[in-house]
Parts: structure tokens; sequence; C-alpha cells
């Protein structure tokens, strides 16, 4: 081990602790766990999940993230910390001590913002170690299972991944089939003016679905047990993931701003301090053609904090999420600071990115549209299903001015087609024409 | 407080994921090797040949937006000046470099370079012939004279006249530069052939072991053949070279053409010739029977025979074809009837998707009359797996 000692970790993690607290932060427990490189990218192509069911793009992930980090091209992430109760998080040994503190300071932030966030809410983080492991271990079982084997659990997990994030992402609750009929009916019953009247009550389903799992499960009667639970564990790990898609920048960001009060809070000495200071610019530094999320997320609440006060940044990482934090707290004047602006390929054949807009008067709404539909779960296009018909399952794509990728598109409809065991169709536009897979 | 602990080690965790990974990058080796053996460029070509195939990344689908301009891009440049109109990101270039191939959405594609004999390796693993006995007579061995080099002494006839005139030029070229070229009486060069010069070839009387396989390549050259149709025929030939040659040093081919006769050509011209004229099918199984008869006699002989045509035959010559291939399946170890029907060049009035022939050698089609209807270069890897069986790449 290198410069420091288990019990300097332990020592300032008792001086860390004690500034959050006193600044309020409410976070579960951490539990940290050394850990080499190699694990440590062990840990990264698994979300850091300490157990997870086994499929080859873990594999790929981890060969890609050891290949770029040998390359030089990557550098590791300094942290990885899950939501989970108590929060397990890894440090590396190659680590200096400096690294070492600043990421206790910034898993507080983490943390802190799991426990909080009200999009976590029903993530159940006491129990999510728990969950994960027993999935793992069915399907495990599944391929063993000679009656069953890899490639068929490879051939679930495969389709389903295709539409892992085509889920509610605003959470998974909804009004249940019965439910959403009976409501229909009451607002056919009291209709004067007639616009329920070609509502048909046995449509499949009755509003678009944007759960297609779900869909799936419900309503496909060529399922096996084993292919259904393996649909409900994809299924769970999105609506656990989804929150953390959608308040990357802020997370991020509250984590940062945290990182860097406590740090000035805890007197280092130059040898840790000046270190500490350059890693936190190279983190921090914006990254030109791309929103760095630490960088945007750690912006905002200084600027919240400076206008607003600590209270209002409280108030935001408890009820927020990235599209609303941007819509509420980025001003013009802010995104002048910080120069954002946007730009496309012209033309079709490998042209060229021109700049659209820059953050001027003219500019700014069509920016900050665009950052919206960049950030959280807006840069995944919408699929649900609209329609069932003889057996086949038409899904629409929300086109909002962004066409598909007609290569990937394709072959998510094959995939689905084999998770769906029937014909499955897609409605999109492409180049402002319908256009159908 | 928080809690601190080592971390458990638990194996190498990713070890199972990783292998399965790589097992599917092999896959895709193999799937790249069969897309491009049809490719124009390897046609006819030797073993040192060295060619590029793309290999996809393993993708994981997922429905994302492609690169349009609805697509904007959010950048942040704080103190950098930035307007509209102003290239960010430059096009690439069509031509493209190295061994960077395929645009699509930043997924890895990598260009694995391998030469034609280690694509064999790939293609031809788990493939053999059919039913190779142990045949009575194998062993034989027979004496027979060789061409092996050149040597500066010999004998008149065997003057290597080609190879002689170049020495002679080689040392020509070597006085000119060191300038003492003599002149005869008229001013001419006077440079005659020099003893040194002389080349005769070198002949090796080696012992050569019998074959005990023969194989006919048989194939409709008639004027019924496209381009396209030929163009499919010759690369499935092609492939089937490489595959005898990679896998069988003694074996014996026998290249058939045939319109309305049959003839036997040379490997060069199997593979170049032009042909134009009508078509009788039977004409190349009965040659076949003629040689076998005459020389490779069934007791003796593993006998292999392919044929592949567009199955436009004429009439008339139906029910002999299938008499002859039925003569020559009974002798054979295997025999193959290949068709080739590109969907776009059938004529319109013919509905069809095989040639009248093609019913009349299904009723014959077996464990050793294999049948094979090729409508696209795609189709040849399947039919070659469907002949010498292997697994499914």
């Amino acid at each position: 081990m290198s410069e420091w000692s288990f019990n300097d970790l332990v020592e300032w993690d008792e001086r860390i602790c004690e500034i959050a607290k006193s600044h309020g932060l409410d976070w579960y427990e951490i539990a940290y766990e050394t850990i080499d490189y190699h694990e440590m990218i062990g840990a990264m192509a698994y979300h850091g999940m300490p157990s997870h069911f086994s499929h080859w793009s873990y594999g790929k992930t981890f060969e890609r993230t050891h290949s770029m980090y040998n390359a030089g091209l990557e550098g590791l992430p300094y942290e990885l910390i899950i939501n989970s109760n108590p929060s397990i998080a890894y440090l590396m040994l190659e680590n200096p001590l400096y690294l070492q503190i600043l990421i206790m300071a910034h898993c507080i932030g983490h943390s802190d913002f799991f426990k909080n966030n009200r999009t976590f809410r029903d993530t159940d983080a006491a129990h999510v170690t728990r969950r994960f492991r027993s999935a793992r271990q069915r399907i495990q079982e599944y391929i063993e299972n000679p009656h069953i084997g890899i490639d068929n659990v490879e051939r679930v997990i495969d389709a389903c991944h295709v539409i892992q994030y085509q889920i509610d992402r605003r959470g998974r609750f909804r009004l249940g089939e019965k439910d959403l009929k009976n409501s229909l009916i009451d607002k056919i019953n009291s209709d004067k003016i007639g616009i329920y009247k070609n509502i048909d009550l046995n449509k499949k389903p009755l509003e678009p679905e944007y759960d297609i799992m779900l869909f799936i499960l419900e309503n496909s009667n060529k399922l096996e047990d084993w292919e259904r639970d393996i649909i409900e564990v994809v299924r769970n790990e999105s609506y656990y993931f989804m929150p953390q898609i959608r308040t990357k920048i802020m997370n991020e960001g509250w984590a940062s701003f945290w990182h860097y009060k406590i740090l000035n809070e805890l007197e280092l000495p130059d040898s840790l301090h000046i270190p500490f200071l350059k890693t936190h610019n190279q983190v921090l530094r914006p990254w030109g053609g791309k929103i760095n999320p630490y960088h945007l997320g750690f912006e905002i609440f200084n600027k919240i904090e400076q206008k607003m006060g600590i209270e209002e940044c409280f108030t935001a990482r408890e009820v927020m999420s990235d599209e609303s934090f941007i819509m509420q707290y980025l001003t013009e004047e802010h995104a002048r600071e910080l120069n954002l602006f946007t730009y496309s390929p012209k033309g079709r054949k490998n042209p060229d990115w021109t700049i659209d807009d820059v953050t001027d008067n003219e500019g700014w709404p069509q920016i900050r549209s665009a950052l919206i539909s960049s950030i959280s779960a807006n840069s995944i296009p919408v699929i649900y299903v609209d329609d069932l018909k003889d057996g086949k399952l038409i899904l629409n794509h929300e086109h909002d001015g962004r066409d598909l990728e007609l290569d990937y598109a394709d072959n998510c409809v094959k995939n689905i087609e084999k998770l769906w065991k029937g014909k499955v169709k897609l409605n999109t536009i492409i180049e402002d024409e319908p256009f159908e897979i | 407080m928080s809690i601190f602990k080592e971390h458990r080690t638990i194996a190498d965790r990713s070890a199972a994921d990783r292998s399965r990974h790589k097992r599917k990058i092999e896959k895709a080796i193999r799937e790249g090797v069969t897309d491009i053996i049809a490719d124009e460029s390897i046609i006819g070509q030797d073993g040192k040949k060295r060619v590029k195939i793309p290999v996809k990344g393993i993708k994981e689908w997922q429905f994302i937006y492609g690169d349009n301009e609805g697509n904007k891009q959010v950048g942040s440049a704080p103190g950098a000046p930035v307007q509209k109109g102003q290239v960010v990101k430059k096009g690439q270039q069509q031509q493209g470099q190295g061994n960077k191939a395929g645009n699509d959405k930043g997924e890895e594609t990598y260009e694995v370079e391998i030469s034609l004999e280690e694509l064999a390796e790939y293609l031809f693993d788990t493939l053999k012939l059919p039913d190779l006995d142990k045949k009575k007579f194998k062993t034989m061995v027979q004496e027979k004279p060789k061409r092996h080099g050149t040597r500066t002494r010999g004998i008149r006839p065997r003057l290597d006249k080609k190879k002689s005139a170049v020495e002679r030029i080689k040392r020509k070229s070597a006085a000119k530069r060191a300038g003492n070229i003599e002149l005869d009486e008229e001013g001419n060069e006077d440079f005659p052939f020099h003893d040194n010069d002389l080349r005769y070839h070198h002949i090796k009387e080696r012992p050569k072991d019998a074959t005990n396989a023969v194989i006919f390549f048989m194939m409709d050259v008639s004027g019924s053949m496209t381009t396209n149709i030929k163009f499919i025929a010759r690369s499935f030939f092609f492939l089937l070279y490489q595959f005898i040659r990679h896998k069988y040093e003694k074996v014996e081919i026998v290249f058939v053409a045939h319109t309305t006769e049959a003839e036997v050509v040379d490997e060069e011209k199997f593979f170049k010739r032009v042909a134009s004229g009508g078509t009788h099918i039977s004409s190349a199984p009965f040659l076949a029977l003629d040689l076998i008869n005459d020389r490779y006699h069934p007791n003796s002989w593993n006998i292999y025979a392919f044929h592949c045509t567009d199955g436009d035959n004429w009439d008339e010559d139906n029910d002999k074809a299938l008499a002859a291939f039925m003569e020559l399946r009974d002798v054979s170890q295997m025999i193959s009837y290949t068709e080739i029907v590109l969907s776009g060049e059938r004529p319109a009035w013919d509905k069809s998707d095989s040639s009248k022939l093609w019913s009349r050698m299904k009723s014959i089609e077996g464990k050793n009359m294999k049948m094979n209807l090729l409508r696209s270069k795609e189709d040849i890897w399947p039919a070659f797996t469907h002949l010498f069986g292997g697994n499914d790449v």
C-alpha cells in the first residue's frame, strides 16, 4: 500500500462526516471497500453492484474499459458508489491519499442525494443488493438448467436490453387496466360533446403503454415462466437505475458542490490541498462539445447558493430532477457565462457539424430546449405500445424532430420480435415522412 | 462514521462474461469471413494474398437517435469565441484511412487482416469431403519426372529459352552501366549470348504417391450463363478449390467446361474462360464417366463431382442428363448439382424457381447426391456447409 494506511482513511472520514453533518447533510451509512484497479474495472462493468447476473455485455464493458485504460485513453472514475443502504462505495488502492479524501467527501454528497431526492423514493435502497443477488442466482440456475441453457437465456436478456429504458420514466405508478377502463367508462357516460365517442374499450392498450416489457408480460401467452422471470429482473433493474439517469447532472453537481465545500473546510496541508484543486479543476472542466454533468450541476448549485441561499439548494436536491432543475434554475445570463451553443450535422453524407445557435437573446430558447432534450432520459427515444392487432405488436416512436438511427431501430424490432414471439411493427418518421419498420 | 473493509476478492468475477463475449467476436470473424469469400477481389488469388475482414463489435442494440440536423448537440465553452455557422466538427472524408471502417454510431469495427490461407483455416476448419474411403490400391507409388527449377549446366533439349534471354538482358544492362558495350563494323551493338547466360531445366525424378481421390469440377459455360451467374459459379468453384487444396494435398482435380459438348480444360481456362453456345448438361457427366472408365477406377479412387449451371438446359437433353448423373452418382462418393438462379435475371414468363432439370434431379437427391440452389452470393457459404457438413457460422 502506498502513502496511506487504513487508519488514515478512518481518521479523515471522521472529520469529513463531522463537517457534512454540520451542514445538514443526511446520508445512508457508507461502506467503503478498498479494491485494486482490476477489481475496479470489474465493479464498474456491473454498475458497482456487488452481485449482478451474468451477461456477455458486461464482459464487453470490462474489455473496453480495460483496453482504454491501458491505452491511456481513459482514466478510471475516481468514485463508484451505489444507491443502497448502506451505500457501498469503492476506493481504489492505487489512489493517493488526497484523492481518497476527495472521493469520501464526494460520496457523502451522492448518498445524501440517493436518500433525499424524490426521484429515488421507490428504489428500495435497503434491499437492493439482496434483490440483485437473488436475481443473479435465479438466472444462473436457468443458465445451468439443461432444458434452458445459456443461449436461450442470452436471447431473452439481449432482447430485454433493447427495451430496458422503454419504461414509464417517471416511475411505475399508473392506473391498472381495470381502473383505466372504469375511468374511461365514466368519461364516456358524462361526455356531452362527443370527444370520447369513438373510444374502443376493447383496444389494447387503452392508452399508450410506455412500459413495453410490462405490456409483453401482461399480454403474451407464449412466455415460459423463466422467461417472465428474466423480463421482470431486467425491468426491475431499469426502474432502479432510471432515477440515476434522470438526475445525472444534479447528482454529480450536488456531490461536487459538497466535496468542494468539505475539502475547503478540512484545512488540508498544501501537500494535499494543491493536488486536490488540480483534480477538482480537471474533473469539473467544461468539455467543449459536450455537457459535462459535473461541471453544469456544480455551476448551477453554486449559482443557487449565491442568489437564493443554501436552503434553496436543499429544496432543489429534494424535489427536482435534471429537467425541472434546468428549467427552474438555469438562467440566460448564466448560460451566457457557460457559453452554451448547439450544433448539428448539415446534410447526409459525412457532413460538417456547424453551430446552429449561440446563447444570445435570439438563440437562448432554442438552446434551452435542445439542452432539455439532450439530458436526463430525454436522450433516449420514446417508444410506446400503440396497439395490438391480430397478435401483431404495434409500436410508435414519439417523434420530436430527431430521427432514429435506422439500422439500430431495425435490429431492435427484430429483437423485440424474439421476445414477443410474433410480429412487431414500429412507426416512426424519417426525414419528415412516415416510416414503418 | 463509515464502514471500511478490504474487498473480498471473488475470483475474477467478469471472467465468464468476458469469454462469452470473446466467443461472440470469433463468431463475428467467421461471419465476416463468409461475407468476403465471394468478394470479386479474392477470386483467383493465391494463398498469400491478404484480405481485410471487417469484424463488427458485438452491438448492444437500443433505440438511439441518428446523426441528423434535428438532433442538436449542446456544448459549453466558457471564454471561447463561438458563432453561428462555425464548424465544430469536420465531416469524415470518405476514403477513410487505416483500419477505421464504418462510421456508424461510434460502434467499434475491427478490421482483421488475414491471408487467404488463414481464411481457409477459419472457413474449412470443420468441413470435410464426406465418405472418403480407404480404397484398396491407394498405396501405388509411381515415379514421375518433374521440372524443378533451373541449372547453369544441362542438355540442349532442356534449354530454358526465356530464362536464358533474361540472363542475357541482365548482363547487357550491367555492361551498359559499366560503359563497355562493343560495336560491330556497322556500328550496331554486338552483344551475343554467352555460355554463362544459358539456363537449363532441372528435372527431378520424384516419387509420387498415387492420389486416391479425384474431383470433377464441371461448369456450364454456355451462352445463357450471364456474367453474374458465372461470377457466382466461379466463386463457388474457387472456394471449392481452396477447400480441396487446403485440406487434401493428394487429390486430383479435373476441370470440365461444357456447352453442348464437354472438354477437359486447365485450371486457368476453367476460371477465366468466356464461352458461348447451347447447353447439353449431360455432356459433362458423360465425359466424367469416360475419364473414370479410363483412369479413375472406382475400386481405387474416391470420386467426387460438382456441377454448376443456370439450369437452362435444352429440353431434349434433360432425360439424358438425369441418366448420366445417376450413373455418375453410382460410382462416386458424392456428387452435387448446383443451380444458380438470380431472382432478377429469370425471364418474366418463367415463374418457376428452378428449371425442369431441377425437378428431375430432385428425384435422385440423397445422401450422395446433393442439390443446391444459389440465388445470390450470400447463398454460397450455406451451400458449402450443406455439402461438407461443418458447423453453422
